[in-house]
C-alpha cells in the first residue's frame, strides 16, 4: 500500500497463511552511562539505538556528552542490565532480595546502580565480585545497602560494558570550550530586546 | 624559512576543513539516524572550529581576520583538495569521504604535534581528542557497513572507487615541500600518504570491502593551486550568503 500518509503504510499487512510474528525493522537499544567529573559516580543518562555495543558506544558519545562536560562514558545492552522488582513509598527495593543466591561458577565483577529518587536517574553505587546477576545483587544487600531507601536496583555484569579506554579520555578535552553548542550562551532575549528598541 | 611556505601550509588545511565542515553540515537533519544526524553535525562543527583556529594563526601572521578570508574568497583562491567540495549524494559517499579523509586529517595533526611551528604544534595538541573521535567514528561505521549487507558493501565499494582519485589528491605536494621538510614544520606529503595508505587498508581489511590497486590510480589533483571542481562556487555562494548580504551581522 503506496500512501504519503505514513499512518496508511503502517497498517498491518494482510497475510492469508499463519506465521511466526516477524521483529520490527529497527535496533535495540544501549543503555548509556557518564561520568560527570574525575571520581564523581557514573550516573545512568539514557539510551540510544544502534545495531551493535561498539556502534552504540560511537553514537552515545555525541548523543549525551556534545554539550555537558564529562570525563567518561560507558554503555551496555539494555538487555544486559538485571532489574530488580521497583517499590514505592518507604519500602527498600533490598528488601525482596535474598540474603542468599546461588553462587556456582566463577566469579566476575558486576555494576551496581541504585534509583534514589522516583524519576530521577539510577546512580552508581559500587561494584561487587559475583557468580550471577542475582548473586550481585544479593551481596550487594550486605555491602551496598545502607538502609536507606532505594526504590530500584540495577546489576550489570562488567565484561558486558563497553567502557572508555584510557587512550580516550582526550575526546571531550576541548568540550569546555564549546560554549555555542549551549542555548543560553546565544542570550536571545538581549538581542530581541536590543532588536525591538532598535525598531521601535 | 619563507612565511609563504608556512602560509600556503595553512592556507589549505583550514581550507579543507571549513569546505569539508560546511559539506557535512548539509546533513544537519537528514541523517540516516537521529543519533547519527547529532554525531555528523557535531563533527562538522568541530571542523569548521578547527579551520577558525587555523585561519586565526594565519591573522596572526598578518592575513585578514577570519571571517573575511572565510567568506569573502572566490574558488580560484581556495587551497582545499577537491575531494572535500564534491556534493554529498548518497551516505554512503559521505561516510566513505569521511574515513578517507579524517584518516589523512588525523596522521597530518598527529605529525604535526612535532612541528618545530610552536603555534601549529600546540593547535594539534589540543584537537587530539576531537579527531580520535572523528577516526573511531568513520572506522565504526566503515566496519559495520563494510561487512553487513551486499547492498552496504557494494554501495561502500562503488564510493571507494569513486572517491580514492580524489582522496589521493589530498597529497598534492606544495611549491614549498622541500623548504617546509627542511624546516621541521611539517613532515610533508609523501610521509603522510603513506601512513595513511597503510591504515585505511588496515580498516579495509577488517571488512568485506577492497582497495583498489592505487599505483594505477590516476590522482586528481589542482586543488591546492586553486584548480577546482564545479562544485566549490556554489558552495561557497551559500556558506558566504548571509556575510555578503550585512558582513556585520551576527548569528
Amino acid at each position: 500500500m503506496n500512501s504519503l500518509d505514513p499512518r496508511v503504510n503502517r497498517l498491518p499487512e494482510i497475510v492469508e497463511t499463519e506465521s511466526h510474528k516477524v521483529p520490527l525493522d529497527q535496533f535495540g537499544t544501549f543503555e548509556v552511562f557518564v561520568e560527570p567529573k574525575e571520581g564523581k559516580p557514573f550516573q545512568h543518562e539514557g539510551c540510544v539505538h544502534a545495531p551493535n555495543l561498539e556502534m552504540a558506544y560511537v553514537l552515545a558519545k555525541e548523543a549525551f556528552t556534545r554539550r555537558f562536560t564529562c570525563t567518561s562514558l560507558y554503555v551496555v545492552d539494555t538487555q544486559d542490565v538485571y532489574v530488580s522488582p521497583m517499590t514505592e513509598g518507604d519500602k527498600n527495593a533490598y528488601d525482596s532480595i535474598p540474603e542468599v543466591a546461588d553462587d556456582a561458577g566463577d566469579k566476575t565483577s558486576f555494576e551496581i546502580y541504585h534509583l534514589i529518587k522516583r524519576g530521577k536517574q539510577h546512580v552508581h553505587a559500587g561494584s561487587v565480585s559475583a557468580a550471577n546477576d542475582l548473586h550481585a545483587m544479593a551481596i550487594a544487600k550486605t555491602t551496598l545497602n545502607t538502609g536507606k531507601t532505594v526504590y530500584n536496583i540495577w546489576a550489570i555484569r562488567n565484561d558486558k560494558i563497553r567502557f572508555t579506554t584510557p587512550e580516550e579520555k582526550d575526546l571531550w578535552i576541548t568540550l569546555p570550550e564549546k560554549k555555542f553548542r549551549d542555548a543560553s550562551e546565544y542570550k536571545g532575549g538581549v538581542k530581541l530586546k536590543n532588536f525591538l528598541e532598535k525598531t521601535n | 624559512m619563507s612565511e609563504l611556505a608556512l602560509k600556503e601550509l595553512l592556507y589549505k588545511m583550514a581550507d579543507d576543513q571549513l569546505i569539508l565542515g560546511h559539506r557535512n553540515s548539509e546533513w544537519t537533519g537528514m541523517g540516516p539516524l537521529l543519533e547519527e544526524d547529532i554525531a555528523f553535525s557535531s563533527m562538522a562543527q568541530d571542523k569548521i572550529g578547527q579551520s577558525l583556529a587555523l585561519y586565526t594563526i594565519l591573522h596572526q601572521l598578518g592575513e585578514r581576520d577570519p571571517d573575511t578570508v572565510a567568506f569573502t574568497r572566490n574558488a580560484s583562491q581556495f587551497h582545499n583538495c577537491q575531494l572535500v567540495e564534491l556534493p554529498n549524494a548518497e551516505y554512503d559517499f559521505s561516510l566513505i569521504r569521511h574515513f578517507l579523509y579524517d584518516t589523512a586529517e588525523a596522521i597530518r595533526f598527529e605529525a604535526l604535534t612535532r612541528s618545530s611551528y610552536e603555534p601549529l604544534a600546540q593547535l594539534a595538541a589540543k584537537i587530539r581528542g576531537e579527531l580520535r573521535y572523528h577516526t573511531l567514528h568513520a572506522n565504526t561505521w566503515i566496519k559495520q557497513l563494510g561487512s553487513a549487507t551486499p547492498e552496504s558493501i557494494e554501495r561502500l565499494q562503488k564510493s571507494l572507487a569513486y572517491a580514492l582519485p580524489f582522496a589521493v589528491g589530498i597529497f598534492e605536494e606544495s611549491p614549498y615541500e622541500k623548504e617546509i621538510i627542511a624546516s621541521g614544520i611539517f613532515e610533508g606529503e609523501q610521509k603522510i600518504k603513506e601512513k595513511w595508505l597503510a591504515q585505511i587498508q588496515k580498516i579495509l581489511a577488517q571488512t568485506s570491502m577492497y582497495l583498489p590497486d592505487i599505483k594505477i590510480i590516476q590522482p586528481i589533483v589542482g586543488g591546492r593551486m586553486g584548480k577546482h571542481s564545479e562544485h566549490l562556487q556554489p558552495l561557497l555562494d551559500e556558506m558566504s550568503e548571509v556575510f555578503n548580504i550585512d558582513p556585520t551581522a551576527e548569528w
